[in-house]
């Protein structure tokens, strides 16, 4: 049984090769992303990197490249060292007139059990703006996933 | 067989069920009558929301209730959100990086081809 990834994508005003670098570069990548020493392009090729999560917690990032395609695709692992569960980040490039695509999958977040501290003040935030804004577009987003 | 939020809530008739008990407690009987297909696939829909722990069975008086339970929904959310605001400011970042370091634009002073240090 899989779980639908998180998916976001924007359209940037580059070319695929300048956004290529930026994800792949790490002089460029450490100049918004992650300052990640090991990092290299290429299958195989592992590194981490010290990151704050999206919970807030301070985690050393474990991650290894699986796929790489230079101006088109680039896949890496990456789990949280000393805590359960994997996941796979992917970065995709779509050229678009001179502008690119770039869509970022998230895939097994579900793994990580750990990663918490949900609720408690959102707890009280009231079922009905729940029910109706966040989970509803998750739904909505897994169902037109699913029939796509 | 996996039992959590997202089990929970890969089907559709289950996605259904979250949403009416969401609004209100049911009985048993009362969630059924709002489908069309059988009493045992209810149950079976309703038993595995249990064992999700996203909803509770109370007994009250002869009639059996499904409740929300609402921490373990909050759960899906938030925890998709917190990706995805962690992910946009990431994007916001990297547009910003893109825009700064934009050969074509005006307000750049580096050379055309990348330096390298």
């Amino acid at each position: 049984m899989k779980n639908e990834p998180f998916v976001i994508e924007r359209t940037f005003n580059a070319s695929p090769e300048r956004i290529w670098k930026a994800i792949s570069d790490r002089e460029q990548m450490k100049q918004w992303y992650f300052d990640i020493a090991a990092f290299k392009p290429e299958i195989g090729n592992e590194f981490e990197f010290t990151g704050t999560s999206p919970d807030g917690t301070v985690y050393v990032h474990k991650c290894k490249v699986i796929e790489s395609v230079p101006n088109k695709k680039l896949k890496y692992s990456w789990r949280y060292d000393g805590h359960p569960g994997n996941s796979f980040v992917t970065f995709e490039l779509f050229a678009e007139g001179d502008k690119t695509k770039l869509r970022l999958t998230h895939e097994g977040l579900e793994t990580f059990p750990a990663i918490k501290d949900f609720a408690k003040e959102n707890f009280a935030k009231g079922w009905t703006s729940l029910i109706g804004t966040s989970l509803g577009k998750f739904l909505e987003k897994q169902l037109s996933n699913k029939t796509a | 067989m996996r039992r959590d939020v997202f089990q929970a809530i890969a089907d559709p008739t289950r996605r259904a069920i979250i949403h009416m008990i969401a609004k209100e407690s049911l009985n048993l009987n009362a969630v059924a009558d709002r489908f069309d297909i059988s009493r045992p696939a209810i149950s079976r829909h309703i038993k595995i929301l249990t064992e999700c722990g996203l909803i509770a069975i109370k007994q009250e008086g002869r009639e059996r209730y499904c409740k929300p339970r609402l921490q373990k929904l909050n759960e899906v959310s938030n925890w998709v959100e917190q990706y995805r605001t962690f992910w946009t400011s990431k994007f916001d970042a990297l547009e910003k990086f893109l825009s700064d370091t934009d050969p074509s634009s005006k307000k750049n002073i580096s050379t055309k081809k990348n330096k390298r240090k």
